[in-house]
C-alpha cells in the first residue's frame, strides 16, 4: 500500500488529506500521479512538486517502495 | 531553551529568540532579524486572518537544512528560524528569522537568503480569510 498525502489547496480540491493506493512492484511516481490525476483533475492542475518519504522528488520515473509516503504539492506560500 | 528551528502554534517572541541567539556566543558582532507579519489587506481585499497548512515533518527538515546551509554559506555563528502554523490574526507574526555573525554584512545577507529560500523550499501553504470568502495564496516574488 502507498499513502498519498495532500495539503493546502490540493487537499481542498481532492476533498481529503490522505488516500491509499495499491502498491504494484515497479510502480513509479508518474504512475501514481497519472492514476490520481484522472480522478482529481482540478487538484492535479495545481500540482507542481512531489515528495517521497519527506524528500523532494525531481524524477517522475523514480521507483516507489511498498508502504512509502507520497505527497503531491502545489507551489508553497509560507513565510 | 527552545529549538533553534521550530514550527510553532503560538505567537513568536522576538526578544526571546534574539536572547537565545546572543547566548550562543560572545563572538557575535551583528544580528539581523526578519519578522514576517500577516497583512490585513491583500490583492485589494481586507484580510481578517490567515490559516497555515504544512507537511510538517518535511517543513521542519527543510528549515533545519536551510539553517545548516546558511551557517556554512555565510559563515554564521548561529541562526534561528520559527514559522507559525494554524490560524494567525491580521498583524500577528508568521515567521521569524535571526542570524548572528561576526560582522553585519553576512548576518544581513543570510537573513534575506533564508526567507527567500524558505518561500521556495518549505512545504507550507497559507489561506487568507476575507469578507468575500477564503482563498489559498498563489506564490509571487
Amino acid at each position: 500500500m502507498i499513502s498519498v498525502l495532500f495539503f493546502g489547496p490540493v487537499a481542498e480540491h481532492v476533498g481529503a488529506s490522505r488516500i491509499e493506493v495499491d502498491f504494484v512492484p515497479g510502480v513509479r511516481v508518474a504512475d501514481v500521479r497519472a492514476q490520481l490525476e484522472a480522478r482529481y483533475p482540478d487538484a492535479f492542475a495545481l500540482v507542481s512538486l512531489a515528495a517521497v518519504d519527506g524528500e523532494h522528488v525531481r524524477d517522475p520515473g523514480a521507483l516507489l517502495a511498498d508502504h512509502c509516503e507520497v505527497v503531491f504539492m502545489s507551489k508553497f506560500s509560507g513565510g | 531553551m527552545k529549538d533553534a528551528v521550530r514550527i510553532a502554534n503560538e505567537d513568536i517572541s522576538h526578544d526571546e529568540e534574539v536572547r537565545a541567539l546572543r547566548a550562543t556566543s560572545q563572538r557575535i558582532g551583528g544580528i539581523a532579524t526578519f519578522l514576517g507579519c500577516a497583512r490585513d489587506f491583500s490583492e485589494g481585499r481586507q484580510v481578517t486572518q490567515i490559516s497555515f497548512d504544512a507537511y510538517a515533518p518535511m517543513a521542519l527538515s527543510e528549515m533545519n537544512t536551510l539553517r545548516s546551509e546558511a551557517i556554512v554559506r555565510f559563515a554564521l555563528i548561529d541562526a534561528r528560524i520559527v514559522h507559525r502554523l494554524g490560524v494567525v490574526g491580521a498583524g500577528e507574526a508568521i515567521v521569524f528569522i535571526a542570524t548572528g555573525a561576526e560582522h553585519r554584512a553576512p548576518a544581513l545577507e543570510a537573513c534575506r537568503w533564508i526567507i527567500d529560500e524558505l518561500k521556495e523550499r518549505v512545504p507550507i501553504w497559507k489561506k487568507e480569510t476575507t469578507p468575500q470568502g477564503d482563498s489559498w495564496v498563489t506564490p509571487h516574488p
